[in-house]
């Protein structure tokens, strides 16, 4: 068996980690079921008895309101596996088998089986397998682990992520709705993860939008083309997740919605009532992160975007507004209608990122090899936090992302110094 | 639904085959003279039972972001249309109805056949329902809006940069 440590080196990954099927199924096991994941944001389940169908990795998964919390059930019927729960979602007491109508509850357990007097088996034992779920502002994450680390080390300084974005609500929440974007990429999922924290690219893979959409927009500090000039900076934060950072682009609040400060006046007097004025103004000017959760959770500005692997060579990027609870509605059409230019199969931008990945994985697919990771190694600082901080088009992110891969998917293995 | 003359419904479909055609072979400033200064172009997603004005969309482009996107398709850096697609569509099923003074409102089944050259070279299939807004100018018919129902909208779908 290939040892990982053999692929990933300091600044140098193997071609092999985005196209050997046997590693796509091990990172199934080691990384979405054996780490935290998001699943769901609690808006989607607001009502007890609510339900999504989600997956864990490629594991297809019900995720339930209840009336103390949100479970997260393997969608597999314990006696003959069958897919338990087919729609989208909906609202439902009970889970019934549609194939020999086993019943379960929405904490798993195994209620009912028809025909009681020929059931010899122990209905203790049959119940689902349950996820452990913990819950960050809204945010659901599950993990099979059987002892997980809590969710806060896990999230570790990818927390304040979540904080940036609940925080520009003036009720402290995003709310999110119930249609998806489906945008399906014929590359490895790792390859979107890494992407969502690469400045490098902009230019290039969005030059076309840059020159398409003319007018001045808060993307401008990234599209000069002198590297002394970009101000807005890369991270990695540790655990796998990185971030882009626009906050040090914009001067004003709300920059980072393309409008001028005085837009929304009711927005602002409700932000300025929840955080004070000075604070309001520093969070409304700051924006909302960019910042991708390992392994599979995108807070893209204003949208939120999931990661999820079908197999080695197919994923999918789901994405959805993040709105703002508590906002003018004409403030979250606004955010709505940015996501639709940031994000989607007819996008201005992540179309073009999708045709990029997939010319990228069949290219390591028919020529295997070494890939190069050293950009900006000399002039990264490393914070007292330990975050990385480096140069928008620096590849620190790319580094932390795949030293805590490693650290998951090998966990003995010799770690390369820092 | 009353029925049009037969010369009347011949002027809408001679217009629809000429917008499909413009739209089949990336003819971009063609195809853009054929829109009302408030044409709305729309890719709806989901399952299409939604009631939240804030569902996001596939493409839900006003004039000005029509504009945009077709300044962007013609860099020639719209990877994602570089090299173009070959396309070819079939439009069946058309019905056109008057609509006000000088409008129709024309819903056609549709398929679409594009050979995705940019990055995995496969012929991809795009089926749905086309509904057409057409409105009577001094210069002849214009499309006024455009709404393709998708019938996978609900489902990942492969990057769509082209005309749909």
């Amino acid at each position: 068996m290939t040892r990982m440590q053999d692929l990933i080196g300091r600044t140098t990954v193997h071609s092999r980690l985005y196209t050997d099927a046997a590693i796509f199924s091990q990172e199934m096991h080691r990384i979405f079921t054996e780490t935290w994941v998001f699943i769901a944001h609690h808006s989607e389940i607001p009502q007890r008895g609510d339900f999504i169908r989600r997956t864990i990795g490629t594991e297809p998964v019900i995720v339930v309101r209840t009336a103390t919390g949100v479970n997260v059930l393997a969608n597999r019927c314990t006696h003959r596996g069958n897919l338990l729960c087919q729609p989208d979602h909906g609202r439902k007491r009970n889970f019934a088998c549609q194939y020999h109508g086993w019943v379960f509850d929405p904490d798993g357990n195994l209620v009912d089986i028809p025909y009681p007097a020929g059931a010899t088996a122990d209905r203790s034992k049959l119940g689902l397998r349950r996820a452990t779920v913990d819950t960050y502002r809204g945010f659901v994450f599950a993990t099979f682990a059987k002892h997980p680390v809590p969710l806060l080390e896990h999230l570790g300084n990818a927390r304040q992520a979540l904080d940036r974005a609940s925080d520009l609500s003036p009720e402290g929440e995003i709310e999110v709705g119930r249609t998806w974007v489906k945008h399906l990429f014929q590359a490895n999922w790792k390859m979107l993860s890494e992407n969502e924290a690469d400045g490098y690219h902009v230019n290039f893979v969005h030059d076309s939008f840059a020159k398409g959409i003319k007018l001045q927009g808060k993307y401008d500090n990234v599209l000069t083309s002198e590297e002394d000039k970009f101000t807005a900076v890369v991270r990695a934060l540790g655990n796998g997740h990185t971030e882009l950072d626009y906050a040090a682009t914009y001067q004003q609040p709300l920059t980072w919605l393309g409008v001028k400060p005085d837009r929304y006046p009711g927005y602002n007097e409700a932000m300025y009532s929840r955080h004070g004025e000075e604070r309001a103004k520093e969070i409304m000017r700051a924006g909302p992160p960019h910042t991708f959760i390992f392994p599979n959770l995108f807070l893209a500005e204003t949208c939120l975007v999931v990661i999820q692997p079908l197999a080695v060579g197919r994923t999918v990027n789901w994405h959805t507004p993040m709105m703002l609870k508590g906002a003018p509605h004409e403030l979250n059409q606004r955010i709505l209608r940015q996501g639709e230019v940031a994000m989607g199969p007819s996008s201005f931008l992540t179309a073009d990122d999708a045709i990029i990945a997939e010319r990228q994985w069949r290219a390591l697919d028919g020529s295997p090899g070494w890939l190069d990771l050293t950009r900006g190694l000399d002039r990264e600082t490393i914070r007292e936090d330990g975050v990385v901080v480096s140069h928008y088009t620096d590849e620190a992110p790319n580094r932390g992302f795949w030293q805590h891969y490693l650290r998951v998917m090998e966990p003995g293995a010799m770690q390369v110094a820092a | 639904m009353e029925t049009l003359p037969q010369a009347e419904f011949q002027t809408v479909q001679d217009f629809i085959f000429l917008e499909a055609k413009y739209a089949d072979e990336s003819r971009y400033d063609e195809w853009e003279a054929l829109l009302t200064d408030d044409m709305m172009y729309r890719v709806p997603a989901g399952d299409g039972h939604d009631p939240s004005d804030l569902a996001p969309s596939i493409i839900n482009d006003n004039r000005s972001r029509i504009a945009t996107r077709l300044r962007q398709l013609r860099t020639g850096t719209r990877h994602s249309q570089a090299p173009i697609s070959v396309m070819r569509r079939l439009i069946s099923n058309l019905t056109v109805a008057r609509h006000g003074a000088d409008e129709y409102r024309a819903e056609a089944n549709f398929v679409v056949y594009e050979y995705q050259t940019q990055s995995v070279n496969q012929i991809v299939t795009w089926p749905g329902q086309v509904q057409y807004a057409l409105r009577r100018t001094a210069e002849g018919l214009r499309l006024c809006g455009k709404t393709v129902w998708l019938i996978h909208r609900s489902g990942p779908i492969p990057t769509l940069s082209f005309l749909i």
